[in-house]
Parts: structure tokens; sequence; C-alpha cells
């Protein structure tokens, strides 16, 4: 393996997690916004929680349109080994994608939105337990050989998975609350509020428990996280999570309206750094690893100049979106008519 | 059925499903920057009105493209870890061009372009409209170059079983690239000027809003008499590289199973029956010399017959492949005329808003055409996709070699879900697009100020503050 592809494949083991980062922050809310809405009362307050999603979705989404490709072009073998042994979660996640970018379209033309709204709301659910039965699956680990799958397709129905989907299904949820508390106000904000302390509460047992349970699952991870001096580069993430979780609860208390969502972002940021530095030289534990699943020096050094030196672009314009469409929503969204 | 000839159903399904809404998407992008244009220019409420109608029929189909879009780019992974594998340094590349350069453009200015009328400046609206359209068009052309690639690979090397990438000018610029991206394009945009031209023409033959969709028909007719030919150019084009690079797709489509002796002309079946089985076709009608001149443009050049191959590089559904390219050809003249009868009828002024609703034969035509771009798009893409088996990468990679090995089971699973939701995605499209349609274009509606003194951006006051601020 060449120093070379050794430095690239890291380089794309970065920016790959920034975009997944990106990914899951912004489409956590909205898929977290989406699954809210169903214990939503009325139509009319769900049609808020959608106007809070109105301008946005389809950028958020599109992260992982980007990611999906970045994989396929800088790490093709883990690209292919991922895909295949996740086949039953992806499929059901796509499944969930195409229902819920055709629901919120077809909303916006209906009379009748209920049928709609239900489900986007179901869309949701299906997408965030799909996303996280498949990041289960891949902690667990993803038995291969030559780089082909061995595994059995129906890996993700165990424990491990089940309980990870559980975190950040609870997690997506949260995310999805303190936006709300962000961009609304009213009954809605204070009843995003109110669901915001459950919803914590269960990201902190699944994140936790998942924390305890990984190290067992590997003896390079617990290596990792329990040597020097490793462990002096991984502390501090669970101790800015745990710190994170204590300032969500607490500026809640205080009815704050931006320090929530920016608790929940931080939790998230530092729990996903921490899985990515525990992982790291495997992309796709326990077989594959970032230099002999990264693509030829030439491909990622041309990607680099393609997608890494657009990134930055691609932040200010999904930011001047963000920025044209501030402040608080306070009735439904709906396309100009 | 075998797990390769599930998967390939899968792709099939919601390749071809998918390819419906984005070749409106691309067009129907670029007529609204044309009216939004057009509006700021003349001032003309009409265009601004324009442009606010279809973008109703836009969202709608958007909506649907973006959905069934994000299937595909992990399909190859689900369903063909052994392509993804192999093949991932040079076409995972340009799918992740595609969402860095043109999807992501795309979706980052939407926002805007949907709900940001009261928002942002008409011009910096402009400009939003023109990324989604920009964005849309980047991404027909690396999705092109991606499967050009596949049917005429080029610029690398199989190393250890993985094409490594040693030239990308050649491997972007492969030698079907710059054609299938052109016939591509053009059949989006043929295909929206006819959505238009088709919907334009119902209003006008009912009596309504006449002369205003008569401004939208005659910019139709007026591109259309640029892109019809143009496309009969470029699917010209695009069919000589066939007979060069892959030959079996060639003689597959044109029932050719005799290579000519030198010195004579291969002959043009109009219509045949070919035959796998007997090698031959079981009856045809053919035109003597014909062949030689539009495979290669000269009048003895050599067409390879399907008879020169052995019969496992042969395609599959050689009926199918036959007549889904004369489908495809046939409307693309239709279409050539029925534009030059529009230019006719304008230029001995018989379209004038008074009258032009009683030639109902003319208007009839122009409705009943609206189905035919699609068709052909169809048709395209089986010529190009059935006509390229047995291989997935031309004479690198078979199709058999590509596909994950999975459970059947699975992706029998996998290809239900698809095809209920689908059919379910499309019958509400048919029912919203009812409504859309019924509901007709808003005249009274009033634009924005477009003098400059007028403040526009800043602070909207607060009852604009939530997207529901339309007029």
């Amino acid at each position: 393996m060449s120093a070379a592809t050794h430095l690239l494949g890291n380089i794309w083991y970065g920016l790959i997690g920034i975009i997944l980062a990106l990914y899951v922050v912004l489409d956590g809310f909205t898929l977290g916004v989406g699954m809210l809405s169903l214990f939503s009362p009325t139509d009319a307050r769900r049609s808020v929680l959608m106007g809070t999603l109105g301008s946005v979705w389809d950028a958020n989404e599109t992260w992982l349109v980007l990611l999906g490709g970045a994989l396929f072009g800088a790490f093709p073998a883990a690209y292919a080994l991922l895909l295949h042994a996740l086949y039953i979660p992806i499929a059901l996640m796509l499944f969930g994608l195409v229902l819920r970018a055709s629901s919120f379209e077809f909303r916006e033309h209906a009379r009748n939105k209920r049928l709609w709204n239900l489900l986007f709301a179901l869309a949701s659910f299906t997408v965030a337990l799909a996303q996280g039965l498949a990041l289960g699956t891949v902690l667990q680990g993803i038995p291969a050989h030559h780089d082909h799958f061995t595994g059995s397709i129906l890996g993700w129905i165990a424990p491990f998975p089940i309980v990870v989907a559980a975190g950040v299904t609870a997690g997506y949820a949260l995310l999805g609350s303190t936006y709300l508390v962000l961009r609304t106000d009213g009954i809605i904000q204070e009843r995003a509020r109110r669901a915001s302390f459950g919803l914590a509460l269960m990201t902190f047992l699944a994140a936790a428990t998942v924390t305890i349970w990984t190290p067992f699952l590997y003896p390079a991870v617990a290596g990792k996280w329990f040597g020097v001096p490793t462990l002096y580069l991984i502390a501090p993430l669970p101790l800015l999570a745990v710190g994170a979780f204590w300032i969500l609860v607490r500026a809640l208390r205080q009815h704050r309206e931006v320090t929530p969502f920016v608790a929940t972002v931080t939790i998230f940021l530092a729990s996903f750094a921490g899985l990515a530095v525990s992982l790291h030289p495997d992309i796709v534990p326990p077989t594959l690893t970032v230099s002999e699943a990264a693509a030829s020096p030439l491909t990622l050094v041309f990607m680099l100049a393609g997608i890494g030196l657009l990134l930055p672009i691609m932040m200010v314009y999904n930011g001047y979106q963000y920025l044209v469409f501030r402040g608080k929503v306070t009735t439904g969204s709906g396309y100009p008519h | 059925m075998n797990t390769v000839m599930l998967s390939r159903f899968q792709f099939a399904l919601t390749a071809m499903f998918h390819i419906l809404w984005p070749v409106l998407t691309i067009g129907l992008s670029l007529f609204l920057v044309l009216n939004e244009a057009l509006w700021i220019k003349t001032r003309d409420p009409d265009y601004y009105r324009h442009a606010r109608f279809w973008a109703k029929l836009f969202i709608l189909n958007f909506g649907i493209g973006v959905a069934t879009g994000v299937p595909l780019e992990f399909e190859f992974g689900t369903n063909w870890a052994p392509f993804s594998r192999a093949m991932g340094n040079f076409f995972g590349n340009i799918l992740g061009f595609e969402g860095a350069m043109a999807f992501m453009l795309e979706a980052g200015f939407l926002g805007i372009m949907l709900f940001g009328w009261r928002r942002v400046a008409p011009k910096i609206h402009l400009f939003a409209t023109s990324m989604v359209a920009l964005g849309a068009s980047l991404s027909a052309f690396w999705i092109m170059v991606a499967n050009s690639w596949m049917q005429s690979p080029a610029g690398g090397v199989m190393r250890d079983g993985r094409f490594i990438v040693t030239s990308y000018t050649r491997a972007i610029f492969n030698p079907y690239a710059l054609w299938s991206v052109g016939h591509m394009w053009f059949a989006c945009l043929e295909t929206s000027l006819l959505v238009i031209g088709a919907i334009s023409a119902y209003y006008i033959r009912r009596g309504e809003a006449s002369s205003f969709f008569l401004k939208s028909l005659k910019l139709v007719i007026i591109a259309g008499l640029v892109v019809a030919p143009m496309q009969i150019f470029l699917g010209d084009g695009s069919g000589r590289v066939i007979f060069q690079y892959q030959p079996t797709k060639g003689a597959a489509i044109e029932g050719h199973w005799k290579t000519n002796p030198p010195g004579s002309a291969a002959a043009w079946a109009l219509v045949a029956w070919p035959s796998a089985q007997k090698q031959k076709n079981l009856w045809a009608i053919k035109i003597p010399g014909v062949l030689s001149l539009l495979a290669t443009h000269r009048l003895t050049g050599r067409v390879l017959g399907l008879r020169a191959f052995p019969r496992r590089d042969q395609p599959p559904a050689l009926p199918l492949l036959f007549y889904a390219f004369r489908l495809m050809v046939a409307i693309g003249f239709y279409i050539f005329g029925l534009m030059l009868w529009s230019i006719w009828l304008w230029w001995r002024n018989k379209l004038r808003p008074e009258s032009i609703s009683q030639n109902r034969l003319w208007l009839g035509t122009w409705m009943s055409a609206l189905p035919l771009g699609y068709l052909a798009v169809e048709c395209g893409w089986i010529v190009r996709e059935v006509g390229r088996q047995p291989w997935i990468v031309q004479g690198i990679m078979r199709t058999a070699q590509g596909a994950s090995r999975l459970n059947p089971g699975v992706v029998v699973f996998s290809s239900i879900g698809y095809l209920i939701l689908y059919a379910i995605l499309f019958v509400t499209f048919v029912l919203f697009f009812r409504r859309i349609i019924h509901q007709g274009p808003d005249l009274t509606l009033v634009p924005p100020h477009l003098a400059p003194d007028t403040p526009l951006v800043g602070e909207p006051p607060r009852e604009a503050q939530h997207p529901l601020d339309e007029p």
C-alpha cells in the first residue's frame, strides 16, 4: 500500500466523515420533525411543522446523495461491501425516502392533507429506524472474505442493531424537537420543548448503552479506549457529549431557544467523532481498512479537486438558503398556488 | 428467475420510471428561466404568470424525480456490488461529481426558487432558478458521461480486477460521451417542449386564455424548430458511433445478420422479425444499400453482421431492440414534421388568438403529442441498455459477473416494494396533474415590483415571515 494511497485515503475518510455528519444533523432534524408530526393533535399544527421544512428538506436529503457518490468513488470496495451487506435496511430506507419526498410534495397539492401528513410521518420513522439498523449492523461488524460479503443478509436482526436504531431514532427526534423550539413559537414551541426532555433522556440512555457495549464487540476498540495515548484523544469526546446533555437540559428548563439545538448538534458531533476515531483505521469493521478500500491515488486526487474544493461552496449556498428563510414559522407551509 | 435477471428487472423498473421525471425537470426549468428573464426584460406580467403557472407542474414533477432518483445511486451497491467494486474508481467518482456539482446546486437553490418570490429581488430569484436549471442539466451531463463510459470504456486499464483511471480526459470524453450527452439533453428539451405545447394547445382548444397560452405555444414552436432537427442530427451521430464501438448493438437494432462483402453495400431492413434461434430474420422488407449509408455515411461501408459474433456475445430480445429503435426514430421525424406544420401556419398568419381555437386538428395533434417524447426516451433507454447486453461494461465485464450474489427472495422483496410505491406515485401524479390543469393559470396575479428603488431585499414585513406570503 503506497504512502500516497494511505494519506489520500485518510483525507477522504475525513471528508466523508464531514459529509456524513452534515447529513446526519441536517436530515436528522428533518426526519425528527417528520416523526414528531405524528403526535401533533391537529392538521393545522402539523402543517406548521411541515412549514419549517419546506425550503430545506430537499437540500438536506441531498447530502445523502453526495455521501453515496463520494463513498462509491473514494472507497469502491467499502461502498460495495456495505450496501450488499445492508441490502434490506437500505431498501427500507430508500422506500422511506421515496415515500417521504413524494408525500411532502403531494400534500402541497392535496385538499385533504391528513393522508399525506400521516404518510410523511411514517416514512420519516421508517428512514430513521432503517438508518439506525444500518449503523448498528456496521458497528457490530460486517463479515467479509476478500472484500466479498460472507455474512447473513438478516444480520441486522440482532439486539445490538436494535438498540442503536432506538438511539438514532430518539436522537433524530431530539434534533427535530430542539429545531422546532428554534423555529416555532407559542403552543407548538412549548410542546416541542416539553417533548425534548424525554427524548434527551432516551437518547442519553441509548448512547451510553452503545458506548459501553462497543468495546466488548471489538478488542481493537477496547485497546484504543483504555490505552495510552489514544485514551487522551478519545476521552474528551464522551466528556463533551455529557457536558452538552447537561447544557441541553438546563437550556430547556430556562426556555432558551437556540441553545438546545446547538447542544443537541454538539452531542451528535461528539458521538460521531468518537465512532470515527474508534473505528479507524477500519472503514468497514472488522476486516476492511481505509487504505485497502481506497480508490487509486489519481481518482482520489481528482475527486479532491472536484468535490473537496466544492464542499465549502456548497456550504455557503446552502447557508444562504437558510438565511433567506430565517425567522419563526407561524402558519402552515404552502407552495404558492 | 435467477438473481441476475431479477436485479436487471429491478434496475430497469427503477431507471425507466425515474427517467420520466428528470426529462421534464431539465426542460421545464430552462423554460422557467426563459419566462422569468422575458418578464424582467419586457415587464409583461403574462411572462411572470407563465413562470408561476408552469412552476406548479415543475414542483409536482420535481418531487417525484428526486424521490425516485435516490434509490438508483444505492442500487449499484446493493444489487451490483462486484461491478461497483471493480468500476468504482471511475464510475463512482462520476456519480460523486453529479452529487456535488449538479444535485447539490439544484437542491441548494430550489427553496428560494419555490418560496422566495417575496423574499429576494426578482434578479436574485432569476439567478436561483438559473442555478436549479444549471444543476439539472449538469446532472444529465455527468450521468450520461458515466453511462457512456459503460458503452465505450476508455481512459484506463484493468489491474487486479479493478479499473484504474490513467487519463481522466479520455475516460470522461470517451467516444460516446458528447454524442450521448447531447442526444439526452435534447431529448429532455424536446419532451418538455411537447408537454408545454400540448398543455397550451389544450387550453387554446377550449378557448380558455387563448392569447396567454398562444405566447407559450409560440415559444415552444420557435424552440422546437431548432431542437427537433438538431435531435435528428444527434441521433444520427449517436447511431454511427454504435457501429464503431458496439457492433453487436448496431447489428441487433437493425436486424443485420451478415457482414456485407467489401465493395458491396449493406441493405437496411425497414421492418423485420429477427430470430436469435435461427440466426436470421424470419421475414424482412429491405431497402438495398441504405444501411451502409446510415451506419458509416459511406456507400459501401462495412457493417458487421450479428453472425460475426458468437451467440454468447449477442444482445437478447432482438425484436424489442429492433422496434424500440424504429419507434424512437419515427417519433423524432414526426415531431419535426409537427414543428414544420406549426411554423407554416404561423407564417401564413394563422396563429391569431381570435381564430386559432378553430384549427382543432392542429391543436389536437399538439395535444396528442404530449406522451411522445417520453415514449421516445424509454425506447432510447431500451436500445442503449438492452443493446449493451450481455455486457455491463462493454467488452470488459459481463452483466452476470457484475451482479451481487443475493438470495432471489430479497430482490423480489425490493422489486415488489418499488413496484407498489411507483404505481402509487404514478396514479397520484396523474390525479394532481389533472387538478393543476383544471385550476389553470392565475391571470390576475400581480408581479412583484421591478422598480429599482422599491425595497425588495432586507427584512420583509412580519406577516410575510412565513412561506404563505404569496398573493
